[in-house]
C-alpha cells in the first residue's frame, strides 16, 4: 500500500536497457543520415579539397559554386545548361500525372466500394494485379502504344505512362479508405435526390483528405523518382531530372567533379524531401486511417 | 401523405428467394411496422420500397402510382437509417437542407424549412454543429429532421432506435409516436424489437423467412397470433407453450396438465379440440394468465386453481416472474411481488385459460381459428 503511493522506482536494469535502446536508435539514425551528410559536405568543397581531404572532413570555406554549376552550367551530354531545365520537365510530368491518377483512383475506389456492380470485386482483383507488374515488362508494349497514340518522346506520353501505372495503386488506396464509409451514407444521399457525381463531390470527397494526402505523396515520390520510364520514353527535351542527373554524373571532361554531382543529386531529391517534411505526418495518419473507424 | 401497396413482391438473389411474395396494403397516415428476426427479409423489403434494391417480381404503389421501377429520388420518400447516415462534413442545418437543395428549393425557403423542423424536434441550438459533435440522441433527431424537411409522401424508418441506449430508446419511441400523431404521416418502420412494434404500430407485419406471417393491429397479434412463431416472437417474457394432452371429461375436451398434481383445464373453444382427443397439442398461455389466486376471478368459467412447485423467482419490481415446470416444459408465471413464492416451495396459482390458444405440435399452426 505505502510502496504504491511513493511511486515506482526504476531499477538499474531498466535504466541500462533504456540507454541501450537509445544507443541502438542513434546508431541506426547515423547509418541512414551519414550518406546525406557526406553528400552535403562534398557538395560544399572544391575539387582540390575533395581530392586531398577525407570523406568526413569539414569544408574549409563555404563554397556554393558547385550548387550554381549543377543548377545552371553543368553539362549533361552535349547540353551544358545544368539540371534546371530537366527539373522543370519533372514538374511538368509529375503534377498532371499525380493529379490525374489521384482523381481516377478516387473515382475508381468510390465505384468499387460504394456502387458495387456485378463483378466489381473481380474488377478490383484484376486491377490489383497491376500493382505487381514489374516496370520492365511493359517497356516494349508501352513503347508501341505510345507510338501508335502519337505521343512517343513527349511529356504527354510520360504523363500517360505514369497515370496508367499509378491507377492500380491509387485505386487500391481509395478503395480501402472508402470501404470504411457506411453504404447508408450513399443511400441517404440518393433518397435526398443526389446523383453519382454530386454524392462524390459533395459528400465523399470532403471526407477523403487523409487518403488524398497519402496518395499524392505516394504518387509524387514514385513519379518524381522514376528513372526507367523517364529514360525509356522521354525525348531529348523532355527528360526528367533523374535521367539528367545520370547523364550529368556520366559526362566528364577531365577530372570528375564530385561536388557538382552531389549538389545536383541533392537538388534532384529536394522536392520529395519537401513533400515528406510538409505532409509526412498526414502520410502515417492516412495509412492507418482505415484501420480504426473514427 | 399517401397510401402504400406492396403487391406480391418477390426478391431473389441468384436462386435464394429472400422475399417470397409479400402483400401489404396500408392506408394514408398509417404507421406500419415490419418486425421479425434478423434475416427475415424486412430490411430487403424496406430497401425495395425505397427503390435502393430492385424487386424480382411484383409491384409497389405509392399514392396509387406504380413506382416499382422508379428511381429512389423520384419516389418522394424519406428514410431514417440505423446508423443515421448524417453527412459528416456538413453542419446539422446543411444536413437537413441537403435534400431540399438537391430538389432546387430556393435558399430562403430552405432556411425557413430548417427552422421549422429544428423547432419541431428541438434542435435549434445544434444547427451549426457537425454530426461528430452530437450525442446519439441528438444525431437521431437530426436524422429525423432530415427526413421531415422534405415533407415526403412516405417515411421509412430502418431500425432507427437500435443504436441508442435503453433509456433514450424509450424516450425517442415516445417522441416518434407523438410526432406521428401530430403530423399524421404514413410511416413504414423496420425493427427487430417486438416492444417497439407493439407500442408504435397501427398495424404490425410479422415476418419470417421472407414471408409475412401475420398482418394485424398490435392487440390482434398479441391476443390472436396466427401461428407458433408469431406467438413466440411477440410478447416479453414470451408466451408459454405447454404440450398438453386433450382428454374428454363429461363429453367436453379438456387439456391435461401435470403441475404438482394432475389437473384438467377448460378451453374457450372446445369445438376446436374435439377432433384431437387423445392427441397432444401445444397450449399457448401468456405469463400474465398464470397468477397468484385473485379473489375476483374465483368462480369464473375458465379459471383453475392448482399447486405448482417454484423453481426460480425473478423479481422485476412491478411483478415477480415465477418459473416452474408443467408437463416438462419450463413456464413463466407473473405474480404479485407480495405473494410468497420461495424457490422449492409448493404454492397455489391460478390458471386463466380464457385467452389461451392451441397450436398443432408439428406444424405450429393455430388449431382454434
Amino acid at each position: 500500500m505505502s510502496k504504491a503511493s511513493i511511486g515506482r522506482q526504476t531499477t538499474w536494469v531498466e535504466k541500462a536497457l533504456r540507454v541501450a535502446l537509445y544507443t541502438v536508435l542513434l546508431i541506426m539514425a547515423a547509418v541512414y543520415l551519414m550518406p546525406f551528410l557526406v553528400m552535403l559536405l562534398t557538395s560544399l568543397k572544391d575539387v582540390e579539397e575533395i581530392r586531398t581531404g577525407t570523406l568526413l572532413s569539414l569544408p574549409s570555406t563555404l563554397d556554393l559554386s558547385a550548387w550554381s554549376k549543377a543548377w545552371g552550367e553543368a553539362c549533361t551530354g552535349n547540353n551544358c545548361g545544368g539540371i534546371s531545365p530537366y527539373f522543370l520537365n519533372s514538374f511538368q510530368i509529375v503534377i498532371p500525372a499525380v493529379l490525374i491518377s489521384t482523381l481516377l483512383g478516387a473515382i475508381n475506389g468510390y465505384v468499387i466500394s460504394l456502387w458495387k456492380f456485378r463483378g466489381s470485386d473481380l474488377f478490383f482483383a484484376a486491377l490489383l494485379v497491376g500493382c505487381f507488374i514489374p516496370f520492365q515488362v511493359i517497356l516494349l508494349p508501352m513503347a508501341r502504344t505510345l507510338g501508335w497514340l502519337g505521343i512517343a518522346n513527349t511529356t504527354t506520353g510520360l504523363v500517360f505512362v505514369h497515370v496508367v501505372y499509378g491507377v492500380a495503386f491509387t485505386t487500391l488506396f481509395f478503395r480501402n479508405f472508402y470501404q470504411a464509409i457506411p453504404g447508408e451514407l450513399v443511400k441517404a444521399a440518393r433518397l435526398d435526390g443526389a446523383g453519382f457525381f454530386t454524392i462524390f463531390y459533395r459528400i465523399i470527397l470532403p471526407l477523403s483528405t487523409p487518403i488524398i494526402v497519402v496518395t499524392v505523396i505516394w504518387q509524387f515520390t514514385q513519379i518524381w523518382n522514376d528513372f526507367l520510364f523517364g529514360v525509356a520514353f522521354s525525348g531529348f527535351d523532355t527528360q526528367p531530372v533523374t535521367v539528367a542527373l545520370n547523364n550529368l554524373v556520366n559526362t566528364s571532361f577531365g577530372g570528375k567533379e564530385y561536388n557538382v554531382d552531389m549538389a545536383a543529386a541533392i537538388i534532384a531529391a529536394l522536392p520529395t524531401l519537401a513533400v515528406y517534411v510538409l505532409a509526412g505526418k498526414y502520410f502515417v495518419r492516412g495509412l492507418t486511417a482505415g484501420a480504426v473507424k473514427g | 401523405m399517401a397510401n402504400l401497396v406492396i403487391d406480391n413482391v418477390k426478391k431473389r438473389y441468384g436462386t435464394t428467394e429472400v422475399l417470397k411474395g409479400i402483400n401489404i396494403a396500408i392506408e394514408a397516415g398509417e404507421f406500419l411496422i415490419l418486425v421479425g428476426p434478423s434475416g427475415c427479409g424486412k430490411s430487403t423489403l424496406m430497401n425495395s420500397i425505397a427503390g435502393l434494391e430492385d424487386v424480382s417480381e411484383g409491384r409497389i404503389l405509392i399514392a396509387d402510382n406504380d413506382v416499382t421501377y422508379t428511381s429512389p429520388k423520384d419516389r418522394d420518400i424519406a428514410m431514417v437509417f440505423q446508423s443515421y447516415a448524417l453527412y459528416p462534413n456538413m453542419t446539422v442545418a446543411q444536413n437537413i437542407s441537403f435534400g431540399l437543395e438537391m430538389r432546387k428549393v430556393p435558399k430562403e425557403e430552405r432556411e425557413v424549412e430548417v427552422q421549422r423542423v429544428a423547432e419541431l424536434l428541438q434542435i435549434s441550438h445544434l444547427l451549426n454543429r457537425k454530426p461528430a459533435q452530437l450525442s446519439g440522441g441528438q444525431r437521431q433527431r437530426v436524422a429525423m429532421g432530415r427526413a421531415l424537411a422534405r415533407r415526403p409522401q412516405l417515411y421509412l424508418f430502418d431500425e432507427p432506435l437500435s443504436n441508442l441506449d435503453a433509456k433514450l430508446r424509450v424516450e425517442m419511441r415516445t417522441e416518434i409516436k407523438k410526432l406521428h400523431q401530430k403530423l399524421g404521416t404514413t410511416i413504414v418502420y423496420v425493427t427487430h424489437d417486438q416492444i417497439e412494434a407493439m407500442t408504435l404500430a397501427d398495424r404490425i407485419a410479422v415476418m419470417k423467412d421472407g414471408e409475412v406471417q401475420q398482418l394485424g393491429t398490435p392487440q390482434e397479434i398479441y391476443d390472436n397470433p396466427a401461428n407458433l412463431f408469431v406467438a413466440g416472437f411477440m410478447g416479453s417474457p414470451a408466451m408459454n407453450f405447454i404440450p398438453a394432452k386433450v382428454v374428454s371429461q363429461d363429453g367436453n375436451p379438456m387439456l391435461e396438465l401435470a403441475t404438482n398434481s394432475t389437473v384438467t383445464l377448460p378451453f374457450p373453444k372446445p369445438e376446436a379440440l374435439a377432433n384431437h382427443i387423445g392427441q397432444t397439442v401445444l397450449l399457448g398461455l401468456r405469463p400474465e394468465m398464470i397468477t397468484e389466486p385473485q379473489p375476483h376471478k374465483v368462480g369464473q368459467d375458465f379459471v383453475t386453481t392448482t399447486d405448482i412447485k417454484v423453481e426460480v423467482t425473478e423479481p422485476m419490481g412491478a411483478d415477480t416472474m415465477i418459473i416452474t415446470r408443467v408437463n416438462d416444459a419450463e413456464i413463466n408465471c407473473r405474480s404479485n411481488p407480495a405473494y410468497p413464492a420461495a424457490p422449492g416451495s409448493v404454492i397455489e396459482m391460478m390458471f386463466d385459460t380464457s385467452k389461451a390458444v392451441v397450436f398443432d405440435q408439428a406444424s405450429g399452426q393455430r388449431l382454434d381459428i
